[in-house]
């Protein structure tokens, strides 16, 4: 092959998850009724929120040649908490704000604990990750029914549906622009022209997301997480306590689980056990479609967000052609499969050769 | 000049409007609660509706099935098909009393007019002010008194003793919370009937079939049970007829799925409350169909309440039953 044909080949390939992202919305923008719109994008953000945070903390251990399975389960776990605790204090008449962040601080709290036990057993105690995190997505799923009793968890602070479902800026073109506060009192031909702009939970996600997103890229702390995944024991004869740090990357991928727990409650005003089941497999695949090899040492945020971009511009994609969902499954399970093939077949299209 | 110009405007912007009313299709929007046949038979009574008023009247657009019930299955579809941006009126089945309420406060506030079918917001009563009484109205059944109609037909059927049991399925969904209100205040009138247990199946048909076995196991001496909709009572009706119990356990049941139908028919559900989904369907597009005609003036009833059926082995056969069936 030509070479210069040839770099340019690689070049183009090594995005191809980009690529596929700009087909899907060129697809859907031509097939769909107003897809390319502010509404809709900022509805793949937010409808995508649980699947990213999910998929960002799954990255970390991803790239330490790990898999954390209990996050899916985590996310009901701690919603529960987080609901449970607001119902309560609700109930004991203390006031709304301070319900709600008592819930939330409490579930990032507790969140914390099962990834501490998950990292302890994977790098302690040399069970396979696959083994120790599928144990604890059980017991986050059981320990979550005997808290909701069963039932979702219901009648919450009123606050927290205008939170979950606020945006950061409201604007009205040469009328007014207002930050978090929604404006109340406007005429209904006023409501129809207000310009909503960035969902709250978004907001609070990429904040995590960009933080994260740094520490991977940037910092010893994400480079050590990248030579444990390289290889281990060369990480450990260089010096890195890679013990410890196993441990700090697990309490990461659950701390991420309980943001999506949180968003969870704040979004759907409720606490449901099973929730977020559904959304561990998207998460992996994100992570892996993203660029990440599950035999560690590769992967980036970056590429996890436009892989988890990816899966939810798919769903609502095909909703807004009311074309059904399982149409997305068959379509996940293909790009999974091709991503996995790029990383088998040709490494140097997928990662720069260094 | 410049007056002729405002003239001529003038002109085509109230041509342009005159047009604009007169050619007016109007999108009525459904979003279901979940993929099951009862709101399939609404989507069709909805269809058959728009067809008769006339493809240049209304047009339905359908909203993407939630595949399991809950607004973290529901939301993300509702926005989807909002975020369309050509919608005239919406009427869905919210899935939750509470947290449905800000999504759909949301596109009333944007001037779409939102009618709650089969399930509604907070206690229902849109009559006076609260944050959730902005639906134009509730269309769906009288679920508390459907609730008492089982009672009293379970008590008819076991001489007005013994024990039941009832499997519902989502506490934060109004309808089957009345059905389970309308059951209790039913039994009431019965002192020598006994409710021995409640479980939620969260609309998912195995967990039924195993909380039903289990209250049997408990019970041995269990004398009816009532299943409040299609999962609680397609699995309240596997655990009995697979515990070899059909016809010594009567099994009261709630929405007329051809499953349910066919169990009646071989003896091993003893009678089922069948609502009219397409009958609302029907409803739900025609009067938001009218009031959107109406410019938004017309006054809507804040409560539209079609009646329901009762099959029994008697009529089950019956031509006239048939159509109250539901089927896709």
């Amino acid at each position: 092959m030509n070479p210069r044909f040839r770099s340019v080949f690689i070049r183009v390939m090594r995005r191809w998850v980009l690529i596929f992202l700009g087909f899907e919305v060129l697809a859907f923008s031509l097939l769909g009724t107003n897809f390319f719109s502010l509404d809709t994008l900022q509805n793949i953000l937010v409808s995508s929120t649980i699947v990213l945070l999910l998929a960002v903390g799954e990255t970390f251990v991803i790239i330490t040649g790990g898999i954390d399975l209990s996050v899916g389960f985590m996310v009901g776990f701690t919603g529960v908490v987080c609901a449970k605790i607001m119902v309560t204090l609700q109930a004991a008449g203390t006031t709304q704000a301070m319900a709600i962040a008592a819930g939330i601080a409490a579930a990032l709290l507790v969140g914390l604990l099962p990834g501490f036990i998950n990292g302890f057993l994977v790098a302690h105690l040399k069970v396979p990750p696959f083994i120790a995190t599928f144990g604890m997505y059980g017991i986050a799923y059981g320990c979550a029914e005997i808290i909701c009793n069963n039932v979702p968890i219901h009648d919450l602070p009123s606050a927290v549906g205008p939170i979950g479902h606020g945006f950061l800026f409201f604007w009205l073109p040469g009328k007014m622009f207002r930050v978090f506060v929604e404006p109340t009192g406007l005429s209904s031909v006023d409501f129809q022209h207000l310009i909503t702009i960035i969902p709250n939970l978004s907001a609070l996600a990429l904040v995590f997301v960009l933080v994260f997103g740094f520490i991977l890229a940037k910092t010893r702390f994400g480079r050590h997480t990248y030579a444990i995944g390289g290889n281990i024991d060369a990480a450990e004869r260089a010096g890195i306590d890679v013990k410890r740090h196993l441990v700090k990357v697990y309490m990461i991928s659950s701390f991420f689980a309980s943001l999506a727990g949180v968003c969870y409650v704040l979004r759907y005003i409720t606490g449901r056990a099973p929730a977020g089941s559904a959304q561990v497999l998207d998460a992996v695949v994100a992570v892996v479609i993203g660029g990440a090899s599950l035999y560690g040492g590769k992967g980036s945020v970056s590429g996890t967000f436009v892989g988890a971009m990816v899966l939810t511009t798919l769903v609502l994609g095909l909703a807004n052609l009311a074309l059904p969902t399982y149409y997305a499954y068959i379509a996940v399970g293909c790009i999974l499969i091709f991503a996995v093939l790029i990383d088998q077949f040709s490494p140097e299209l997928v990662h720069k050769e260094d | 000049m410049k007056r002729r110009m405002i003239l001529v405007m003038c002109a085509v912007l109230v041509l342009a409007a005159g047009f604009g009313l007169a050619a007016k299709t109007y999108k009525i929007a459904f979003m279901p609660g979940i993929a099951d046949p009862f709101y399939f038979t609404m989507e069709k009574g909805a269809k058959a509706m728009a067809a008769k008023l006339g493809a240049d009247k209304v047009e339905l657009i359908v909203g993407q099935y939630p595949a399991t019930w809950g607004p973290d299955a529901q939301v993300p579809f509702l926005d989807a098909l909002m975020a369309r941006g050509d919608i005239d009126l919406l009427f869905t089945a919210p899935t939750s009393t509470q947290a449905l309420i800000p999504v759909l406060k949301k596109y009333f506030d944007k001037g779409i007019p939102i009618i709650t079918v089969d399930t509604y917001l907070g206690d229902g009563d849109y009559t006076k002010t609260s944050d959730y009484s902005f639906p134009l109205s509730y269309i769906g059944t009288d679920n508390k008194l459907g609730g008492e109609v089982v009672a009293a037909q379970l008590a008819v059927l076991l001489g007005g003793k013994g024990k039941v049991f009832l499997e519902n399925t989502n506490p934060d969904t109004s309808s089957v919370m009345d059905r389970e209100r309308g059951f209790r205040q039913g039994l009431l009138g019965f002192p020598q009937m006994e409710l021995v247990g409640v479980e939620y199946c969260l609309d998912v048909q195995e967990t039924a079939q195993a909380q039903v076995a289990a209250a049997l196991q408990r019970n041995p001496d269990l004398a009816g049970v009532f299943g409040v909709n299609v999962f609680s009572a397609q699995g309240a009706h596997a655990a009995v007829a697979a515990a070899g119990l059909s016809g010594v356990v009567k099994v009261g049941t709630w929405d007329a799925t051809a499953t349910l139908i066919e169990a009646l028919k071989v003896g091993e559900v003893d009678f089922i409350l069948a609502q009219k989904p397409a009958e609302m369907g029907s409803l739900c597009v025609d009067w938001g169909y009218r009031y959107l005609a109406s410019g938004k003036t017309l006054s809507v009833p804040k409560k539209v309440v079609p009646g329901f059926f009762v099959f029994t082995r008697d009529n089950v056969n019956s031509p006239d039953a048939q159509q109250y069936i539901y089927s896709k």
